[in-house]
């Protein structure tokens, strides 16, 4: 210990640390917990493609329906998991502040680092399996992919933010977002494709930040498919940095009462 | 050296903010020295422990440490259930800065708390004595310049209380010690001075004895 540690010296540790934890706990916590991980995109993409089978959709948008169904899903999670594990990344972790070095922000921050990475490797092997399976599955563009697969985590560590702050304050709220989740993956062109909706109700639709990052993950994947004309990565990076400025605000202005009870 | 300034605290609650808890507290407490703090149940020991600690925040005024001091010690938090006492330990290593000697330092606490084989098992399955063990385990690991305690010196049976309290006495000869206790003797024992809380004010005694005194003087009535 000896000499005075500099205070970003103490964040880089804490984070650390705090990545390490919470890894364990996300893989190791119950039976095969990792195994979920891969499980559960997994799941959602065997059952819609089952669907899509059933009205026999083979291509959508000039790409193959079942790829088009994997990104969507992919890119849709990026963002869903980074935003559910970093909601609840203050509550679950109320017996650190006991450490003064541990801020609460740091559980959201270290969390959503996490969960970015895993969806990374969740990503990769499912690409890995679909190529194994035939299906063309090699970026075109991997650039404009992790482009758009940032800006998705970005609007996740945003969404994190504010609602692990939001949660706190307004417990209710809690089952409120979760009830939220549903009609956004409905609303954000995963399994309905965004081009089929007419022009006034569509630009409504593309309000919505991760319909643009979804569809901007299909075109880096390949260049000929027909995206949406409204696509625009910079108005998801415009509306995720706003997230996650409106959240580390929150969290500097809440911190006194999110680390205690 | 920490040096308590002008702080007032009160709590929110349900029903909006509460009463206050500390109106106006100011001391300065200088290097290695053995405060005790005595007061009737709810007079802010705790809170003003958990103050100087950092691990709350004054409502007004401010806390300034000048040198490294430990968590509150005894209190039931740091430990997160689900993961073993062993990940516990290596999160606080870390946290602290002490990625170098991760090992020795596990060794050592592992050794101290004497809970063997229970070091792997996740901190949920834990008797409360076994969890008392290992906090008390893990804030010796750290060499701290004050250390805070919250009638810890009660932790665990017979045969580790006294072990405890061998270590607590070498502790409070090598380092400053601000500590709450209800035991007279304890406090006696490990403290020089002493502080008194009465109805959110703090009242600086240099002999631990007077404040005693005070204390009971100001229960009699």
């Amino acid at each position: 210990m000896g000499k005075h540690r500099s205070s970003i010296n103490i964040t880089l540790s804490v984070w650390k640390a705090l990545f390490l934890r919470e890894s364990v706990h996300r893989l190791f916590s119950s039976r095969a917990a990792w195994l979920w991980l891969l499980l559960e995109p997994m799941v959602h993409v065997v059952f819609l493609m089952f669907l899509f089978g059933v009205v026999s959709l083979r291509v959508i948008g000039g790409i193959e329906a079942a790829v088009w169904i994997m990104l969507g899903l992919l890119a849709f999670f990026m963002f869903r998991r980074t935003g559910t594990q970093g909601m609840h990344a203050v509550a679950s972790n109320q017996a650190l502040f006991s450490y003064r070095q541990v801020k609460p922000v740091d559980t959201v921050l270290s969390r959503a680092a996490l969960e970015g990475f895993l969806m990374v490797l969740v990503t990769l092997v499912l690409c890995l399996g679909a190529a194994l399976v035939g299906l063309d599955v090699i970026p075109a563009n991997p650039l404009a992919v992790l482009e758009a697969f940032f800006g998705l985590w970005l609007v996740g560590l945003g969404f994190g933010l504010i609602t692990s702050v939001a949660q706190h304050l307004v417990p209710e709220l809690g089952k409120f977002v979760g009830l939220l989740m549903t009609p956004l993956y409905f609303l954000s062109g995963v399994m309905v494709p965004m081009h089929v909706v007419p022009a006034p109700y569509r630009e409504w639709l593309m309000l919505n930040p991760l319909a643009h990052g979804v569809e901007a993950v299909r075109l880096g994947f390949a260049p000929h498919y027909q995206a949406v004309p409204e696509l625009s990565i910079g108005y998801l990076y415009v509306s995720a940095l706003i997230g996650v400025f409106f959240g580390l605000a929150l969290h500097v202005h809440f911190s006194m009462r999110l680390a205690t009870k | 050296m920490i040096s308590v300034r002008d702080v007032y605290k009160r709590y929110r609650t349900d029903h909006g903010a509460g009463k206050w808890v500390l109106q106006g507290v100011s001391f300065s407490i200088p290097a290695n020295t053995n405060v005790g703090l005595v007061g009737r149940n709810g007079a802010g020991k705790s809170t003003l422990l958990r103050l100087i600690g950092g691990v709350d925040h004054p409502t007004k005024g401010s806390v300034e440490r000048h040198c490294r001091v430990s968590w509150p010690m005894g209190f039931g938090g740091g430990l997160q259930g689900s993961l073993t006492g062993r990940q516990n330990a290596k999160f606080v290593c870390r946290v602290h800065g002490h990625e170098h000697d991760i090992p020795e330092r596990l060794d050592a606490i592992q050794a101290f708390a004497e809970i063997d084989d229970a070091f792997d098992e996740p901190v949920k399955n834990y008797s409360s004595g076994m969890r008392s063990r290992l906090q008390f385990a893990l804030s010796l690991a750290f060499d701290f310049d004050v250390y805070i305690s919250d009638e810890v010196t009660a932790a665990g049976d017979a045969a580790f209380r006294k072990k405890a309290l061998q270590a607590f006495k070498g502790l409070a000869n090598r380092a400053g010690l601000i500590m709450v206790s209800h035991g007279e003797a304890t406090l006696r024992q490990f403290c020089s001075a002493g502080i008194w809380l009465n109805d959110g004010q703090a009242h600086w005694f240099d002999d631990i004895d007077d404040a005693l005194k005070a204390y009971k003087e100001s229960q009699k009535l």
